[in-house]
């Protein structure tokens, strides 16, 4: 599968599975985005890892340290994986996981070339010696333990918001 | 085996349960929308290839448990975790015991886990003077109400929303609410902040991958996550049959549980734990203990019913039962109800105990056509049932009458006689209550098929 | 063409007017039917129980009765088809001769409808019938034979009848055998859910391939009031005859 049918699957998959996502091709679009995803939002969580990260334009007043508190969490997300409309979250690079799991709000970018189309090109890929944290998000966090009625955001993130860069 | 040698009333539980209308309209619904999901979920996928890859890598791995069990442990430990062995359910939830206590853990905060509730582990820590407060929401439910699991993965499915309200509000003290969405903000909040507080995590695993030492959790909430990301110490159990050879055969299963569970085409998060955290990341526990827990397996395996080993406790044949659908989880009085239950907990708890469940089939096959791994469960059940006769836990009087049928059958002149019996006795039968069962059936014709036919 | 008939214990027992419709019928078609005499029961009861002893048996007894004739064995009846075919071979794992025999036998075992169907071609004759007719689909038939389209394509060739899919029509009635007289009260409950699926229909007729599940579904008839019959798929063709 070319990359750009790979990548539109993924959006596809990704919204079915209750995500909110949107495909932008440069930092401005992202940033335009981002803003749009946060509003209103003001204690925002973003760990500055990835040169993406670096250029995100969060205001600093509503920037936090702590995401624990946050009630977002914006991160640059190590791939995706189209077969299931899911995000890698990986803990390679010094990166918190569950930064992006107690926000309400967990906003993940990813970048177009690392979405993969299924399931075994990235496990395959994956190896022995994997990092200690590799989870697969897909959607908002749910239950449906009490007379089998959807609730979506239980211990997870109420909302998942998806910029494919 | 435990002391509790006296048999399940599995009869008496589920005529209890036949006559609970609460109870049967909340089985009704549960299994009857997990059935149209799974169905939903498998409509457009090559089911029967899937199935048959997974059994086969089950197949494979059972075949050479050992040998993967010791993978597993070798490339656990190279990535940071602790490996115990466990023969039983004492010795696991001894060993468990000792890391919290080493730990200094006051509280623990616990991932849904089937086994821990096989090897009543949270009972043993309670009296052991530690706090442990279950995560998942079903979970949850239940340990406030004090009961046990009714489904493998909608624990709390035999309670209605109005349950679940009044529980809330009696225990822990809020607002009386039926509303389904209400109450689960409800517990988030409540169990935030034990997240946020425990010393410790307790999970299962859904798989232990051998080749990478990993342990691989679904869940839908982020309970399993976070059990296993925030506190310091993280303590895993499982039983040695849930293994599989590298993170390679894992898309196999990620395909086929989610569907065969609740009919999602994928949980909202699977979880890959490699070991514990290592230099330069930020997650991960510090410490991560995994018990290995055998509690029969190495016998099972080298047993006809072998095959029970295969399972990935995805509930499938529950909801596929007619007996289950209508009795509901309880009435087996085990950890493991429905099909996968009779076999698992007469094949574990021993026949002394469980062979009363080996009545709760109509044979009818349904569980067999749903097992994403192939359990053969209809064989395994018919099996089960020729051990029990063998071994001698059927009524005298239906081995009598076995004896009987053995002679008619065989008898062409033996069987004449008793269908002319069976003719004459039935209306004495009926009215003086010695077959009340009769009462189901018809008299027998006056003349036979074979006395009609020239 | 000539075949042996094996119209199963329960309908020597306790339906015999369905084994008189069968031969009927088949006669009908031009069928040489015999009726080995000698027969008693498949093994099935045992078979369910776990007596394997008397299971063998009643399976070598079988084999003795039908094994010497080469000519097909027609059975009104999906589980004892099955028990005959599917589960036969099986049982004389140790014995070479018995093994032989059985699996030579299973080769020619048809259920009822399979039959008509494949043999006589019995869906195209345009037999007669009347009023609303369902058709609940028996667990062995279904899953163990594979028999599903067979006992439908004959319902709906009939003239006159209109036919009415059942809901859940391949759920447990709750026969199951022995589980009807030992777990009646979960029995009961299905055999309830099936008639209120049967019930929903508004048909007047719910035909069947076993008479065990036609037995457990008239108990539940019986107990409700209700005025919808049972009629085993032999019958209701010979009726139309």
């Amino acid at each position: 599968m070319i990359q750009d049918a790979v990548v539109d699957l993924f959006i596809e998959n990704a919204t079915k599975a209750g995500a909110h996502v949107v495909r932008v091709t440069n930092v401005e679009e992202l940033n335009s985005s981002l803003a749009g995803m946060l509003d209103r939002v003001n204690s925002v969580y973003s760990p500055g890892l990835t040169e993406t990260e670096r250029t995100l334009d969060i205001p600093a007043e509503c920037r936090t340290d702590d995401y624990k508190d946050a009630a977002a969490c914006v991160e640059e997300v190590h791939g995706a994986i189209a077969e299931t409309g899911s995000l890698i979250c990986s803990s390679r690079g010094g990166r918190a996981v569950q930064a992006g799991l107690l926000p309400r709000r967990h906003i993940a970018i990813v970048s177009a070339e690392n979405i993969f189309a299924d399931l075994d090109r990235f496990l395959g890929d994956l190896g022995d010696s994997p990092p200690t944290n590799v989870t697969l998000e897909t959607g908002p966090s749910r239950t449906a333990d009490i007379e089998l009625t959807l609730t979506i955001g239980v211990h997870g993130p109420e909302h998942l918001g998806i910029i494919v860069l | 085996m435990g002391a509790r040698s006296e048999s399940i009333p599995f009869r008496e539980n589920a005529a209890q349960a036949v006559r609970n209308a609460a109870l049967r309209a909340a089985m009704r619904n549960a299994t009857g929308t997990f059935s149209v999901k799974r169905s939903h979920a498998i409509a457009s996928v090559p089911i029967e290839e899937w199935r048959e890859l997974a059994s086969q890598v089950r197949l494979h791995v059972l075949d050479n448990l050992e040998e993967y069990v010791n993978r597993f442990e070798r490339n656990a430990v190279k990535a940071g975790a602790t490996v115990h062995r466990a023969k039983d359910a004492a010795a696991a939830r001894e060993i468990v015991w000792c890391l919290l206590k080493d730990h200094g853990a006051r509280k623990v905060v616990k991932s849904k886990s089937m086994i821990t509730e096989e090897i009543h582990l949270n009972d043993y820590l309670e009296r052991q003077g530690l706090t442990v407060v279950e995560t998942d929401l079903g979970e949850y439910i239940i340990q406030i109400a004090r009961e046990h699991p009714s489904h493998i993965i909608v624990p709390a499915i035999h309670k209605s929303r109005r349950q679940v309200g009044n529980l809330f509000a009696e225990k822990l003290g809020c607002e009386r609410s039926e509303d389904p969405v209400v109450l689960a903000k409800i517990a988030r909040a409540k169990l935030r902040e034990e997240f946020l507080s425990a010393d410790a995590g307790i999970s299962g695993a859904n798989f232990a991958v051998a080749g990478s030492g990993s342990l691989v959790l679904f869940t839908n909430e982020g309970n399993g996550r976070m059990c296993t990301t925030l506190p310091e110490l993280h303590v895993a159990v499982l039983s040695i049959e849930k293994v599989i050879p590298s993170l390679a055969d894992l898309p196999k299963f990620i395909r086929l549980l989610p569907r065969s569970a609740t009919g999602q085409i994928l949980s909202a998060y699977v979880s890959i734990i490699s070991g514990t955290r290592k230099a330069g990341e930020a997650t991960g526990a510090r410490h991560l203990h995994i018990v290995l827990l055998d509690n029969g397996r190495s016998d099972i395996v080298s047993g006809d019913c072998r095959e029970m080993l295969k399972c990935i406790r995805c509930g499938a044949c529950l909801n596929a039962c007619p007996v289950y659908q209508t009795v509901g989880g309880h009435a087996y009085g085990s950890t493991y109800p429905g099909p996968m239950g009779i076999v698992l907990t007469v094949l574990l708890e021993g026949m002394e105990r469980a062979h009363t469940l080996l009545d709760g089939t109509t044979l009818c096959g349904a569980c067999g056509d749903v097992c994403p791994v192939k359990v053969p469960l209809p064989r395994l059940l018919r099996r089960l049932r020729e051990q029990r006769v063998e071994i001698g836990f059927t009524a005298a009087a239906e081995r009598l009458g076995m004896v009987g049928f053995g002679l008619a059958a065989r008898s062409p002149a033996f069987f004449e006689l008793a269908q002319k019996l069976a003719r004459l006795a039935w209306k004495p039968a009926r009215i003086t209550g010695i077959g009340s069962t009769l009462d189901r059936m018809p008299m027998p014709a006056t003349t036979p098929f074979r006395k009609r036919i020239s | 063409m000539r075949v042996q008939f094996f119209p199963t214990c329960l309908v020597d027992t306790f339906f015999p007017e369905t084994g008189e419709a069968v031969l009927k019928l088949l006669r009908h078609f031009g069928v040489d039917v015999r009726y080995p005499k000698g027969q008693t029961c498949c093994g099935k009861p045992s078979d369910s129980g776990g007596y394997s002893y008397e299971t063998k048996k009643a399976a070598e007894h079988f084999l003795a009765v039908f094994g010497g004739d080469p000519d097909p064995i027609v059975i009104p009846s999906g589980s004892c088809a099955s028990m005959v075919k599917n589960h036969y071979p099986h049982l004389f794992i140790d014995n070479h001769r018995l093994r032989e025999t059985a699996n030579a036998v299973a080769g020619r075992v048809y259920e009822l409808s399979q039959f008509l169907v494949h043999e006589l071609k019995a869906d195209l004759a345009g037999l007669k019938a009347q009023g609303r007719i369902t058709y609940h689909a028996s667990c062995q038939l279904t899953r163990e034979l594979g028999v599903r389209e067979e006992p439908l394509a004959l319902l709906h060739s009939l003239n006159g009848a209109q036919f009415v899919p059942l809901a859940t029509a391949e759920r447990c009635c709750g026969f199951g055998g022995m589980f009807m007289t030992k777990l009646p009260e979960v029995s009961m409950a299905l055999a309830n859910d099936k008639l209120d699926a049967i019930l929903a229909t508004g048909a007047d007729t719910v035909v069947g391939c076993d008479h065990g599940c036609l037995m457990n579904i008239d108990d539940a008839i019986r107990r409700r009031g209700a005025s919808v019959r049972t009629k085993h798929l032999g019958a209701i063709l010979a009726e139309g005859l």
